[in-house]
């Protein structure tokens, strides 16, 4: 489970002020909201990546911030971070990064067969080819890959949590529908909590339990996907009108 | 309080964080060793010819200075005397530092800072990992170790290359100008030459890595930060350097 409380953070300019949310243990929950609104700010708090001016996150009811001297690094043990932009370590081939998602201690006493068998295991999963891919560096990838690379370094480690920053931005549609299908599955079998930042406000409405979305640094909504589609706020029905229209306009190019 | 002040504090207790940082995982035996031999490849082999090249031109040019301005009343073989102290003491630590300032200093900031931007750093963070110990301490140990032989290498080499010169120039002989150079030699000038190497290798992987870490705003950033950090250790070597004559020459 990870609360949010009231969590305020500017930079030159306010982003977020007071941001309270809740995402139950086991749910799959998306987090809409327009570019440039906080989504990835409000995902970073949770680990403390970005530390909020104000407020706290509690994780399995422990603080993040006002916990004692282990809290973070536990919390960030239980957590799996899906990065906007993979950020895969630049000097390391595609196995090392991978490995790296397990945690230090644990890679430390793993027999390196078990550890290259969940490596490949890892990338089987996001759809990639372990033999093509596990030798080479992230520069010789293709962004999609990458982010692909970036999805099984997160999830190698069996994390509770996974936040995912916008998973499927950038893969074409096949490599799209198997991350979300992963996406499901993590959360089906393992009682995986997923919270899932994504701009496929259709995927997120179809697969989620419930969403939210963010808008000028607060919530504005937040509630099952029916109650989304049938909202009565003006802003929450624009806000689906224009992702409808860029969508279309999306197909109409694809089909072009 | 002024702006300068302020930055002067905020950089001071920053730096004076991550030394803390750095020294408690070594305490703890936490330094990875591949990433410590790659740095010590990195900055101390791959900087050897350019070392080479400034160390001898150093002693070349301090030769041709000194013989210039010494007249008929100074005996010949001073120079050696005066070539081997200014490139022990001053020279050869000095220039080294601000060689790799350029080849080393800026090359971590600039590495540092572009995974900083790209959230590399994010994602040491996120795995439980700390980027101070397994990016930061590496480079600041390679810098112990690396400087103290690369500012020896470019003495030897200084003053080799300064003995030549003398005797091209001012027709010195070889033998004259190393009783010179012994005549007023004391061992203290190697230890000075040696603490003044390992100051500046301190120095210059801290404060870069200080700068790489603190980068902010893609590859613009990454940029103007490098630049930030270039001036801020050169500045530092240079100032330390003016600090060393009346704290240790006394
Ligand atoms: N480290 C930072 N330093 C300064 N400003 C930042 C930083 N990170 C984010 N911001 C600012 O915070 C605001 C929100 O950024 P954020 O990346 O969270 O948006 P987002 O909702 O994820 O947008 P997108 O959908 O485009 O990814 C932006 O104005 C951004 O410039
Ligand atoms: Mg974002």
């Amino acid at each position: 489970m990870i609360q949010y409380r009231q969590i305020h953070k500017s930079f030159d300019h306010p982003v977020l002020s007071g941001v309270d949310l809740r995402i139950d243990t086991g749910e799959m929950f998306a987090l809409f909201g327009p570019s440039g609104t906080g989504k990835s700010v409000l995902l970073k708090t949770t680990i403390a990546l970005i530390t909020p001016d104000m407020g706290d996150v509690m994780i399995d009811g422990e603080s993040v911030y006002f916990g004692d001297d282990g809290s973070l690094a536990r919390a960030r043990r239980k957590v799996g971070y899906v990065f906007q932009n993979a950020a895969l370590f630049d000097s390391f081939n595609v196995f090392e990064n991978v490995a790296m998602g397990i945690p230090e201690d644990v890679l430390k006493r793993m027999p390196r067969m078990e550890l290259a068998r969940r490596v490949w295991e890892a990338i089987e999963l996001v759809n990639l080819d372990p033999i093509e891919v596990l030798e080479k560096i992230p520069s010789e990838l293709s962004g999609g890959m990458r982010k692909r690379v970036g999805i099984a370094r997160a999830i190698i480690g069996r994390p509770e949590i996974l936040l995912w920053d916008e998973p499927t931005t950038g893969l074409d549609p096949i490599n799209t529908a198997a991350v979300e299908r992963l996406i499901v599955r993590l959360s089906d079998n393992l009682e995986v909590t997923s919270l899932v930042v994504t701009h496929d406000i259709e995927g997120g409405l179809l697969f989620c339990d419930r969403v939210a979305m963010l808008d000028q640094g607060r919530l504005r909504f937040c509630g099952t996907p029916d109650e989304f589609r049938r909202s009565g706020d003006p802003v929450v029905q624009a806000f689906q009108d224009r992702a409808a229209a860029e969508r279309a306009l999306d197909m109409a190019i694809e089909h072009d | 309080m002024g702006r300068g002040t302020e930055l002067v504090f905020d950089h001071a207790g920053a730096l004076g964080l991550l030394t803390w940082a750095m020294i408690m995982s070594v305490v703890r035996l936490k330094v990875p060793s591949r990433e410590f031999f790659r740095q010590i490849y990195v900055m101390g082999v791959e900087s050897l010819p350019i070392v080479f090249v400034t160390g001898a031109l150093a002693g070349i040019v301090t030769s041709q200075q000194g013989g210039y301005q010494m007249t008929g009343a100074i005996p010949q073989y001073i120079l050696g005397s005066l070539v081997a102290q200014t490139v022990v003491l001053e020279m050869g630590p000095v220039l080294t530092a601000i060689v790799l300032v350029g080849r080393v200093g800026a090359r971590i900031t600039a590495e540092l800072g572009t995974m900083k931007v790209s959230e590399q750093i994010d994602a040491y963070h996120s795995l439980g990992r700390d980027p101070v110990v397994l990016l930061g301490t590496p480079r600041v140990l390679a810098g112990i170790v690396v400087m103290p032989i690369l500012v020896g290498f470019a003495n030897l080499i200084g003053i080799l290359a300064g003995m030549v010169a003398a005797r091209l120039d001012s027709g010195l002989g070889f033998e004259s100008f190393l009783y010179g150079a012994n005549l007023f030699w004391h061992s203290w000038d190697l230890f000075y030459s040696f603490t003044k190497a390992l100051v500046f290798g301190v120095s210059i992987p801290l404060i870069s890595v200080h700068m790489g870490f603190r980068t902010q705003g893609g590859a613009e950033g990454v940029g103007r930060t490098t630049t930030d950090a270039v001036m801020f250790m050169t500045l530092t070597i240079l100032i330390l350097d003016a600090m060393f004559p009346p704290l240790l020459l006394n």
